[in-house]
């Protein structure tokens, strides 16, 4: 007997290719866990014992966890500016799927899923006996509301373009009560993490009206006490909350979470989370080695590090003179010493990159040789492009990222010896984002995703009219790319991925719009007496099982 | 005395009026986009047009000026032809609402191709019916309604044109229409009328935020200057009551040594040691919903900050004062009519030599309450001035407009208090 058989058709390709060690447990897991098998399941089928995470013993409830966080403006979670306001409201809020710290996605409001042999039709089952905390049980209406708010135009979410470009408001189709099937448009492998995008906390159909503040029902642990803007948030623990802690009582063991909302400067937060004032310091939209280099020595930090693909993108606009030229592009891609770049503007807390976007743990990553400075042979590209005597180009960076800023200033000087004279244009962050799709050359922040896939979609493609899509910042359309990327995008055979992803990479490194220099690690930073918690890749707050010791 | 005060009074309206149009066009002119801030970067073009719109953003700046002042209610009850209502609800939250020809406050949504108006009871509670009898036929050959939405806007929804919309409508699930909202009115009553309206990057009434920075900050500066003007004001009498002994010496040197040293320094330097080192104070300011006396030990740092910077200052130009009073014939003439020597000093020398430190501590009252943001973010101080520098930094109009109102009348005031003292140390003074 198989037990893969009730599974998707592809899993029992995966085990055929954990047995023959193509794949690592780890891209077995991630891949089975998308395709709908249980992480339970799927850690039998390779038998793997998940270990406990804590012994039950040491296990104290009670107590009042205080966060430092800019308590934003909130009221459509579809329309979060970025993650810092997701994470005190994911305490009130939950997601359909749950990607945790290592990368793997798994079944959360929605218990499992299944996907057609083609990946164009999802059908997804929520979890029963799921209560609102106003009482209102959870039902696939919930679901299929939210994901209509995300298409909504009007509510004006972010998610529009990552859902809305493979799925239109009529392909949901409502099963029954707990059961709901998604129509594709293309076929896309990556549904389940993008139920866990920061945006796509889950919403109650029935009472939900554009301000989540007003009504805040939702099927999180906590309820919201308070929301003060600029000054305070305050969540504490609900008493019916699905999930059972371990002496079978339901969690959250903690009973309040603060969110206190001290400025942006990191100085005062570091100094109370040094004197104990606070436990912890949202960094999400913010990640830096700052934090982590003031307090890893102290006495009552402790430091959680964790590799992430977020990284620096120095981008240039192929529609745009000079770098139309791939030439041209090729040489200040030359000019990228990378080892000094990451160690003088990250503190060499992180891993070289290689002017494609895919990271080393992506389950993707094809391995490629990390390019060399090489200033003579941009010096020479340059020449043969008709510049002789050197280009001056004008480098847009936002002030407020400081490693980007050093970043500038390693790029200015290596690039000299090559003839390439660079003019840093510094500005606030905010006027960055104000034409970061504009500028002919600039440097741009790309947060973490956990497939390799994710990224190329959302940045180097064009839509079904040849336009590049509305991120693709380059415009750099390469059809042999693009076509590879869609084959990717539907390949479910991690090898066969990889397969494709090392042409793609070439592709990118040859004759791409973007040199990337480094991937930056990071790290969450708090009190001791914070319990079982990890560091996320994007720093998400994952507090269910959290407790405080005394 | 009394047309002298009116005549303040008079000039402090027309700096509040003339400084409100200059933040406005100040504001104007300044790069940034409010849409793009509050809504992340990676908006497209129509996100950010829809959001402009629903914020009144998107109309002329002489409109939106008198909106802010004189309010939009009014202009909006005309469309309408209902009277509005803005009321507070228990949980705080601020609602406006029409009320209908029979008086009870209601409130309208689009449902697919269906007006649905929900009456409010006096419990707080809504009742929805169809109100499809409102719809007026429009020019264009559709249908429109102008009307209170649940977000605090006048509306003008239309339908029949030839824009598709998805809704959801419980009970009968997703459904296609032609209608929808086409022109926003964000309903206020203008800060003449005592509505300094909502924070575009908090939204948030800007009163209810501006009501805690304020009292923050008064908090700070007000034991700040309780502390530094008496000391100030002492010891440069002190040094200045004989030019060149060493204890003006010390004293000036010292008082210049703290002032030269830029705040920001002087607060690291302090948490450093203090808060570190030593580990006496908290070296940061975390407050949450409390107010600041009920955690005096995080106010330390701050206060000693301040006063570190500020004390040499006022210090330095009293005793320039006071040594110019001392040299002066009268203090001669005193001497040699044999007065005893502190009678000299309290009687003679003292009020003369105190003109010049009032009117450069008056001043002082208001940088205090807006230009110590520096003190403010390096200690993560939630006041005034940080307020208002991330109100500017995000482009927040209304709470940048009522920021600035309040720094206006604490300037005029503090010089209508400084005048008013003028006359008490020195008779001669007669203001008309």
């Amino acid at each position: 007997m198989d037990s893969t058989d009730q599974f998707h058709p592809a899993v029992s390709d995966l085990k055929r290719q954990l047995q023959n060690g193509e794949i690592s447990r780890r891209d077995f897991m991630r891949y089975a866990t998308l395709l709908g098998v249980s992480t339970l399941a799927a850690g039998q089928m390779i038998g793997l014992l998940l270990p406990r995470k804590t012994l039950a013993a040491d296990i104290r409830r009670g107590g009042t966890l205080k966060v430092s966080q800019q308590v934003q403006k909130i009221d459509h979670p579809a329309r979060f500016s970025w993650l810092m306001p997701s994470n005190s409201m994911r305490m009130v809020f939950e997601y359909m799927t749950l990607t945790g710290p290592d990368n793997i996605t798994r079944p959360y409001l929605c218990e499992s899923w299944s996907a057609s042999d083609d990946l164009k039709t999802w059908t997804f089952n929520v979890r029963r006996g799921v209560a609102f905390n106003n009482g209102d049980t959870l039902t696939a209406d919930d679901c299929i509301f939210t994901i209509n708010q995300w298409l909504n135009k009007d509510v004006k979410s972010s998610l529009l373009g990552l859902v809305g470009s493979y799925l239109d408001p009529g392909g949901i189709e409502k099963v029954d009560d707990y059961r709901f099937k998604l129509h594709l448009k293309r076929a896309e492998i990556a549904i389940p993490e993008h139920f866990f995008q920061y945006t796509a906390q889950v919403l109650s159909h029935r009472t939900f009206e554009g301000d989540m503040k007003k009504r805040p029902h939702g099927t999180g642990p906590f309820v919201l006490d308070t929301y003060n803007e600029g000054e305070i948030c305050i969540v504490k623990a609900r008493s019916n909350y699905w999930q059972k802690g371990f002496d079978g009582k339901p969690l959250p063991y903690i009973d309040e979470i603060r969110f206190i909302d001290m400025g942006g400067e990191l100085a005062p937060q570091i100094a109370a989370l040094k004197s104990g004032e606070i436990d912890l310091i949202d960094a999400s939209d913010n990640p830096g080695p700052q934090i982590m280099k003031a307090v890893n020595r102290d006495a009552h930090v402790q430091v959680m590090p964790v590799a992430t693909a977020t990284t620096r993108v120095m981008r240039m606009r192929v529609d745009m003179k000079p770098w139309d030229d791939n030439r041209v592009r090729m040489a200040l891609k030359l000019c990228q010493n990378r080892e000094k770049i990451l160690a003088l503007a990250y503190q060499g807390e992180g891993i070289r990159g290689q002017d494609f976007h895919v990271y080393p743990k992506h389950p993707e990553y094809c391995s490629k040789p990390f390019p060399r400075y090489q200033p003579q042979r941009a010096r020479k590209l340059l020449a043969e492009a008709g510049y002789p005597n050197g280009i001056e180009v004008n480098l847009a960076v936002g002030s407020e990222w400081t490693d980007i800023v050093r970043y500038a200033e390693v790029l200015k000087q290596d690039a000299a010896p090559a003839g390439i004279r660079v003019n840093i244009q510094t500005m606030p962050t905010s006027q960055y984002w104000e034409k970061w799709t504009e500028v002919d050359l600039g440097v741009t922040p790309w947060t973490h995703r956990p497939l390799g896939t994710m990224v190329p979609n959302l940045a180097y493609i064009a839509d079904a009219d040849g336009k590049p899509v509305p991120w693709n910042e380059t415009r750099w359309v390469d059809p042999e790319f693009s076509d590879l990327l869609a084959t990717a995008s539907g390949t479910l055979d991690i090898n066969a991925r990889r397969n494709i992803f090392c042409e793609l990479e070439e592709i990118q490194m040859t004759r791409g719009p973007i040199g990337i220099a480094y991937w930056m690690n990071t790290w969450m930073c708090s009190n001791k007496r914070l319990q079982n918690v990890a560091a996320h890749p994007n720093l998400v707050f994952l507090f269910n099982e959290a407790w405080l010791k005394s | 005395m009394g047309k002298f005060i009116v005549r303040r009074l008079v000039l402090l309206l027309l700096t509040m009026l003339l400084v409100s149009m200059a933040v406005f066009l100040i504001t104007e002119a300044s790069p940034g986009n409010v849409a793009r801030n509050v809504l992340g970067a990676f908006v497209t073009p129509e996100q950010e047009a829809s959001f402009l719109a629903q914020l009144g953003l998107d109309k002329p700046v002489w409109q939106r000026y008198v909106h802010w002042l004189f309010g939009s209610d009014w202009k909006a009850a005309r469309k309408i032809g209902l009277r509005l209502k803005r009321l507070v609800t228990e949980k705080g939250f601020v609602e406006w609402w029409a009320i209908d020809e029979s008086g009870r406050p209601v409130r309208w949504k689009l449902q697919g191709d269906d007006l649905v108006a929900e009456l409010r009871q006096p419990d707080g509670k809504t009742v929805r019916k169809i109100d499809n009898r409102r719809w007026e036929s429009d020019p264009q050959g559709g249908w429109s309604f102008w009307g209170v939405d649940n977000a605090n806007h006048a509306v003008r929804w239309q339908k029949g044109t030839d824009r598709k919309v998805w809704t959801f409508i419980m009970g009968s699930g997703w459904k296609q229409s032609s209608g929808g909202p086409e022109e926003y009115l964000p309903l206020k009553k203008g800060f003449i009328r005592g509505d300094p309206g909502e924070s575009l990057r908090t939204g948030r009434p800007v009163g209810d935020s501006l009501y805690v920075r304020l009292r923050n900050s008064l908090v700070l500066a007000g034991i700040a200057f309780v502390i530094v003007m008496p000391l100030a004001l002492f010891l440069g009498l002190l040094a200045g009551l004989k030019e060149g002994s060493i204890r003006d010496r010390v004293l000036s040197v010292g008082g210049m040594m703290f002032s030269v040293i830029p705040e920001f320094a002087t607060g690291i330097f302090l948490i450093l040691i203090v808060a570190v080192w030593w580990q006496l104070v908290p070296g940061a300011t975390v407050f949450g919903e409390k107010a600041p006396w009920e955690r005096p030990d995080m106010l330390i740092l701050p206060v000693l900050t301040l006063t570190l910077i500020e004390l040499g200052y006022v210090l330095r130009i009293t005793r320039a004062s006071m040594v110019e009073v001392m040299r002066s014939p009268y203090i001669r003439t005193a001497y040699l009519k044999g007065l005893p020597y502190w009678r000299i000093i309290t009687k003679h020398a003292v009020r003369n030599a105190l003109m010049a430190p009032i009117t450069v501590i008056m001043l002082h009252v208001n940088w205090l309450m807006g230009g110590i943001v520096i003190v403010e973010v390096v200690f993560g101080y939630p006041g005034l001035g940080k307020y208002l520098l991330d109100s500017a930094l995000y482009k927040d109009i209304n709470a940048l407009e009522a920021g600035a109102m309040i720094l206006v009348i604490v300037a005029v005031g503090t010089q209508l208090v400084a005048d008013i003292i003028y006359t008490i140390i020195n008779p001669r003074i007669r203001y008309t």
